[in-house]
């Protein structure tokens, strides 16, 4: 079985001391230094932060003790995941600079690892939106190509990684912000089962959707990320935590594995990125897998279910910026009223602005029952399809977007329109389920399309070992682009 | 469809204020987003609340005390503050 992991490498590198985690950390600055300006995937780095935690790693070297699997690695989080002590800003206005008082719990386990943080990545304001273009520091880049966006919302750690700034990411995932950015790069993104992941510390958008996962180089990587954040933890009321480690259990044979192809997912997707798909059944077939036709025409609401219940959360959600406690607050006001407003009004981005009017709008008298309530069941109803159609299949494969990353700057004010990328995303958020997306060819524009594995709740370590076995076949592992940042 | 007067309305409840330049804007997005939600409207939905089926159960702490952030912390990212409270001016 060959090894495609970035992160095993550089493991391999420091333990062996080819490189003590001083120099590496350093090589990895450097490379921010030098090559983020046409990415704008870091918008702060926190070389202090870094070179003092490498100094940790490299005593413990120098001590002869083992490390942890991910100890030493330059990493990065996306700017929604609170560090203490280092400015979280969501990419909004309403929070620059503002400094956590406390940690995420993702991020508490994995400084408790001595994994090096490079600095934070750019985002969609809020986590709201597909290109990481309503970011308040402007949107980052694509490095498969710079004129491109990098997708969203976590473009910034989707670019970071693909462009060789970072080992690996954690992101975030309310409709498809990880998986949606590792699709236009060409990076593995994975969404974990909603609760196997605590969010306690990630600034809330849609409670209910919200969900941490890695984005890295390979499938490999992104198990070993997975294994040290999964944990159950008492401070998220909705945390479950994970059902066993998946990294010792990738390699596993797929012979007989069973793909559901829900064929309402394949209706609207660009030609190109269909035959990019079937191209991967090959692979698959190869593999021994078996395909099932699936039809599950509940999830064409998708869509409207999921913007009905993220924007009424948001809406609430995003209702404690008041400007008295953190965050922006206006210069000038004549009463208490008008501060909350202006302050709002000036410290939000019209994107989220439409989302809050929206969530406002399907939560007022003689509206709830209409959108919201009804929304809820369809939800149930969307649970259930999905549960019905795992009694016919192991996984269901979909693409992960119709189409390959878009030109910056395609602005449109209809913002159904822009909705339209996550067609194949939301549904699994929706039932909170697992869902990894992995590079599998390229367009016709030469872009990467993203395949979208979907597994049963808390099936991550099946789902992961079939993205493995995929990944090793198709041989095109690690996903970064050669001669961008790092070259070690 | 809502109306000019409506996204007042609900801008209001949400503490954001449109200006005139925005209204007109806003009023015509809001109804692309109404009328995309009304798929939902009008969908025939069976009775089972998503709370039914998703498996989830809370995650409950031992109710016993433990250290929390102190005052000063918590302070330190607010715009004003005097003797350790929160301040709020009447105008500024």
């Amino acid at each position: 079985m060959k090894t495609h992991g970035t992160v095993a490498r550089l493991h391999g590198m420091l333990e062996s001391r080819k490189i003590s985690c001083t120099e590496l950390t350093k090589v990895y600055l450097s490379a921010v230094g030098r090559d983020n300006a046409a990415l704008n995937a870091y918008v702060k780095t926190t070389p202090e932060t870094a070179l003092e935690t490498a100094r940790r790693v490299d005593e413990k070297i120098a001590a002869g003790q083992p490390l942890a699997p991910l100890e030493g690695i330059p990493m990065t989080l996306k700017d929604n995941i609170s560090t203490k002590g280092i400015e979280t800003t969501c990419c909004s206005r309403m929070l620059r600079g503002y400094v956590p008082i406390y940690d995420a719990t993702v991020w508490k386990i994995l400084k408790g690892q001595n994994a090096v943080l490079l600095g934070k990545t750019n985002m969609d304001e809020f986590a709201m939106g597909s290109t990481c273009e309503n970011s308040c520091f402007g949107g980052a880049g694509n490095p498969r190509d710079p004129g491109r966006v990098a997708g969203g919302s976590s473009g910034g750690v989707a670019a970071a990684v693909v462009g060789n700034l970072a080992a690996y990411g954690l992101g975030s995932d309310t409709g498809g912000s990880i998986r949606e950015p590792a699709s236009f790069c060409g990076a593995v993104g994975f969404k974990p089962t909603y609760g196997a992941v605590s969010r306690y510390g990630l600034v809330a958008f849609a409670s209910s959707f919200d969900q941490i996962g890695p984005i890295a180089q390979s499938v490999e990587d992104a198990a070993l990320v997975y294994d040290a954040v999964a944990r159950r933890d008492p401070m998220d009321p909705t945390s479950s935590g994970s059902r066993g480690a998946v990294s010792p259990a990738l390699g596993k044979d797929v012979r007989g594995l069973k793909i559901g192809i829900p064929k309402e997912y394949f209706d609207e997707i660009r030609s190109d990125v269909a035959q990019a798909l079937q191209k991967a059944a090959g692979v698959w077939r190869s593999l021994g897998a078996e395909f099932v036709e699936l039809s599950m025409p509940s999830v064409k609401l998708g869509l409207p279910i999921y913007y009905i219940l993220a924007c009424a959360e948001a809406s609430s959600n995003l209702g404690r910026y008041d400007g008295i406690r953190y965050g922006y607050c206006t210069p000038h006001y004549a009463d208490r009223d008008e501060m909350v407003c202006r302050t709002r009004s000036e410290g939000f981005g019209r994107e989220v602005k439409r989302r809050i009017l929206l969530g406002t709008y399907v939560l007022s008298a003689g509206y709830y029952d209409a959108y919201y309530k009804k929304a809820q069941n369809l939800r149930g109803a969307v649970v259930r399809t999905f549960d019905r159609a795992f009694g016919e299949c192991d996984l269901m494969m979909t693409p992960t977007v119709p189409v390959t990353a878009f030109k910056k700057g395609r602005k449109t004010e209809d913002p159904v329109e822009n909705y339209q990328t996550d067609i194949c995303t939301v549904p699994i958020n929706i039932a909170g389920l697992p869902a990894v997306s992995l590079p599998c060819g390229a367009g016709k524009d030469g872009l990467p399309v993203g395949m979208q594995l979907i597994g049963p709740r808390f099936s991550e370590t099946a789902l992961l070992n079939a993205a493995f076995q995929y990944e090793q076949a198709a041989g095109e592992a690690p996903y970064r682009v050669d001669g961008m940042g790092v070259r070690l | 469809m809502v109306t000019k007067q409506d996204i007042l309305k609900i801008a209001e409840l949400a503490k954001l204020y449109v200006s005139p330049e925005e209204l007109d804007g806003l009023t015509d997005e809001l109804n692309k987003m109404i009328r995309f939600a009304d798929e939902v409207a009008t969908a025939s939905a069976g009775e089972t609340s998503f709370d039914t089926v998703n498996g989830l159960e809370n995650v409950f702490r031992e109710d016993v005390p433990r250290p929390c952030s102190g005052r000063e912390e918590i302070l330190k990212n607010a715009g004003s503050t005097e003797d350790g409270f929160f301040l709020v001016r009447r105008r500024r």
